[in-house]
């Protein structure tokens, strides 16, 4: 199990160089660099133009750009931001440290509500309960969330007077205000995902429900209560938490869009910001960084088996 | 009960102004030596005897800077923010005259070569060091430097020498006259920070972290896709101000949001991105609603090598097809100022008369002759290029591509992005396409950069257009305001006739504000002077 995963490192870290070089490549292919909107309208000055270029390092041949920021990262160093001058490393560990924490919370808020939902409606295939739940997740799944979003803004200040606070505000100034400020993306999100998990949950759960065992249980006289504690959660649990790595790496996706929406600083508004200002050093910290997460979530999904099921704990 | 009261004051004060611009001729010696009373000037807006200090304004930004840095960023995003932080000799008054800010008073030698500047004293800058004219040189000869890669550069590229005879007084020779020198030194790249503050490396990371100006606010802290904090200068030069004790800008994502700011009480004060918003506030409880002309233009750029577009006949044409009332309407619902050659807020002062420009009206039967008569009777394809993020040029395209098929031309609506579009812009490959852009109120600064022939200017239009320089000249060398105009009108009448640029309309100024926000006054500029003399009633 050890050797399959340090492969499976080993494989996502050879990916990350892949794809950085193919980000350093691409985005420089695209007309315009980091100089354009700095100068702006007022450019026309040759002499600055290419004193600007120097300054930044861009006047040099790509690949001597690439090695030179390939070799800073080897050695920690992140390079530093074109537009704001700051170091790429803060700039994005602050940035993906927000979207981390919605992402989480829209979790919690998404297994909270579909699990439950989804196991009444398994449970019960074709009842009134497995009805709403349909209907729910069928309402909630082809909602876009920027429409969700928009629309749970607009009922907001329509209904409660209630607009969102206007500055993000990390949870550890205050824990309450942070709330308040990440309450309509995570709800935007969480709905949608809480469809998505809902659904599962039914299908997972109306399947086991068919298995032998179950009936066997079931003429042994076992009350439901124990079946379901006993034999069904426990069996659903392993594609749950596998579920839960994936849905948490749409989510993740899904930050993106809610953040331009709400005004979030995550790390998706850092991302189109660096995208459109053409700063080259911040978008290629920011994917590192993406990949090394995705790498994290599938390492921790893995890990996760092994507490779960004995079965993979031995192997 | 809110209501939306067209301030035309602003644009009555820009053409009064104007008319007595910047200098008096040369040969007067002291052009005018303009001291503060003391406590307060007319600066930023007028004092307010009932102004209270204390409390935090919350004002909501949609463009956020990409940085603070007043050297080497030149969007107006940045100038916007940081024109309370950073201050330069000169300050470019609502009235469209350049007036004394960190300089007391200006001296202008007969041949109108030499500047003399008298600075201000007990100036102090954020790091509580006393300004002198060693910080001015140090600064002005920084942006001059090519090799700093200020974009202010070029427009300080007639300054020959800076001297500094004493600890306040500065002097600044020309290689050849230039009217517009008084604006060059206001707030866009004149600033003055301290001397040496380059000489780190590190300082321009710095300077969105930590402000080194003598400007009424200090910089607290800068959040990138989130806020600006700020907070009042305790050594301001002006005693008693400014009022407030700090400003929240918060960056917000769209349009949408900022209403709903504003209607949450989230917000104090908002300049709206699209003016025509306004109308979805009208009625709203608490909120009062200005509007202003502005210097701003949304405007079509024809690049004068491209394609079709060579011929002045087929310029003349599309000129002539567009019905530029009709664009604004669909574009902004009308909330805004259509325009002849030059931004609202400069009409009265500088600009041609629209009805004394003969393309200025809608003719489409001319214009299906001038194309016949250029070979293009039969119609062609065009595209127009329009960038993506600009509300506004979507529904303006689709009425333009509208206006010139009954000339018989095809518009092909192109969307870019605008990193993209302003690489094309910057190498002169602009084709043809939509524009927004603004200016501080001087025709040489409007003009001269983007119409004039290179190297002087940077013709991006690839207009080269010897008699247009010749005003544009004309118009740079003179100091008598009289003459200045007259080259001016002369150079709109060129612009008129030969069609590198077609400008739309100038969108309102319009600014939203809660009732406790008092004595705000919005710059045509749509920078955020107006908060250093602004204070809050409880």
């Amino acid at each position: 199990m050890v050797e399959a995963l340090l492969r499976r490192i080993g494989a996502t870290l050879a990916t990350a160089v892949l794809a950085t070089g193919v980000v350093f490549l691409l985005i420089r292919a695209v007309p315009g660099d980091a100089i354009g909107e700095m100068l702006g309208q007022s450019a026309g000055d040759p002499a600055a133009e290419a004193a600007l270029r120097a300054f930044f390092g861009l006047d040099r041949p790509v690949w001597s750009q690439y090695l030179s920021w390939a070799g800073d990262v080897l050695q920690g160093d992140l390079g530093t931001s074109m537009r704001q001058g700051l170091p790429v490393w803060g700039i994005v560990t602050d940035a993906f440290l927000v979207t981390l924490q919605i992402g989480l919370v829209t979790l919690l808020v998404a297994i909270l509500v579909g699990v439950p939902l989804g196991l009444a409606a398994g449970s019960r295939p074709g009842g009134a309960m497995d009805m709403l739940v349909e209907g729910f997740t069928l309402v909630s799944l082809s909602a876009p969330v920027f429409w969700t979003g928009m629309v749970l803004l607009i009922l907001a200040d329509a209904w409660l007077g209630w607009a969102p606070p206007l500055v993000y505000t990390s949870p550890e100034i205050s824990l309450s205000d942070n709330l308040e400020s990440i309450l309509l993306p995570v709800l935007a999100l969480g709905l949608l995902q809480a469809g998505a998990y809902a659904q599962f949950t039914r299908q997972q759960t109306a399947a086991l429900l068919r298995q032998d065992f179950v009936r066997a249980a079931t003429a042994r006289g076992l009350p439901a209560r124990v079946i379901f504690g006993r034999h069904v959660l426990r069996n659903i649990a392993i594609p749950l938490v596998t579920y839960a790595g994936l849905i948490l790496v749409q989510i993740l996706g899904g930050v993106v869009v809610v953040e331009t929406l709400f005004a979030i600083p995550g790390l998706g508004r850092t991302l189109l910001a660096a995208i459109q200002g053409r700063d080259y050093p911040v978008l290629q910290g920011a994917l590192l960084l993406t990949v090394g997460v995705a790498l994290m979530v599938n390492l921790l999904v893995d890990l996760a088996y092994a507490l779960i099921d004995p079965r993979v704990r031995g192997a | 009960m809110s209501d939306l009261r067209i301030d035309r004051r602003s644009a009555l004060l820009a053409g009064v102004g104007l008319m007595g611009a910047g200098l008096l001729p040369p040969g007067l010696g002291t052009a005018w030596a303009q001291g503060a009373p003391p406590g307060g000037n007319d600066l930023y807006g007028p004092d307010d005897p009932q102004a209270r200090r204390g409390g935090t304004l919350t004002v909501a930004i949609a463009n956020e800077p990409p940085n603070l840095d007043p050297f080497h960023q030149a969007g107006d995003a940045r100038t916007a923010i940081t024109v309370l932080m950073y201050q330069g000799l000169m300050y470019e008054h609502a009235s469209g005259q350049a007036k004394p800010l960190l300089a007391e008073s200006m001296a202008i030698s007969e041949d109108g070569l030499t500047y003399t500047f008298a600075l201000r004293r007990g100036v102090r800058f954020h790091n509580g060091q006393p300004m002198t004219s060693a910080d001015v040189k140090y600064s002005y000869d920084y942006v001059r430097d090519p090799a700093n890669g200020s974009p202010g550069a070029a427009d300080f590229g007639a300054i020959r020498t800076i001297d500094t005879p004493d600890d306040h007084t500065v002097v600044i020779r020309l290689a050849e006259p230039n009217a517009s020198l008084p604006m060059t030194l206001t707030n866009r790249f004149g600033c003055v920070v301290p001397r040496d503050t380059f000489a780190n490396p590190q300082a321009r990371t710095r300077l969105s972290q930590q402000s080194v100006g003598t400007g009424p606010f200090m910089l607290q802290e800068f959040r990138p896709q989130s806020h600006i904090r700020m907070a009042r200068f305790p050594n301001y030069w002006v005693q008693g101000q400014p009022y407030l004790d700090g400003i929240l800008f918060s960056v917000q994502p769209n349009a949408a949001s900022v209403l709903v700011a504003l209607r949450g009480r989230r917000v104090d004060l908002a300049l709206l991105a699209r003016p025509q918003d306004a109308e979805q506030l009208q009625g709203q409880p608490g909120l009062s609603i200005t509007s202003a002309p502005s210097l701003r233009q949304c405007s079509l750029d024809l690049d004068c090598n491209h394609a079709q577009l060579k011929d002045v006949r087929v310029r003349q044409a599309i000129a002539l097809s567009i019905d530029k009332r009709a664009v604004m309407q669909a574009a902004i619902s009308g909330k805004g100022q259509v325009l002849g050659t030059i931004p609202a807020a400069m009409q009265e002062s500088w600009g041609a008369p629209l009805e004394s420009l003969p393309y200025q009206k809608t003719d489409p039967a001319r214009a299906k002759a001038l194309l016949a008569e250029a070979g293009l009777g039969d119609g062609f394809a065009l595209d127009l290029v329009s960038i993506i993020g600009f509300e506004w040029m979507d529904p303006a395209a689709v009425t333009i591509a509208q206006q010139l098929s009954a000339a018989g031309i095809r518009l092909n609506i192109q969307r870019v992005e605008l990193g993209v579009w302003l690489n094309a812009f910057r190498t002169r490959n602009m084709r043809f396409t939509f524009n927004d852009w603004g200016t501080q109120p001087d025709p040489h600064i409007l003009y001269y950069r983007h119409f004039h022939s290179t190297p002087r200017g940077a013709d991006f239009r690839n207009w080269n257009n010897a008699e247009a320089d010749r005003f544009m000249d004309a118009g740079m060398a003179s100091a008598d305001p009289a003459a200045r105009k007259q080259a001016y009108l002369g150079l709109q009448r060129v612009m008129d006739e030969t069609v590198p640029t077609i400008m739309l309309y100038s969108p309102d100024l319009v600014t939203v504000s809660q009732q406790r926000v008092r004595n705000y006054v919005q710059h045509p500029t749509g920078w955020w002077f107006g908060l250093a003399k602004t204070w809050i009633a409880t």
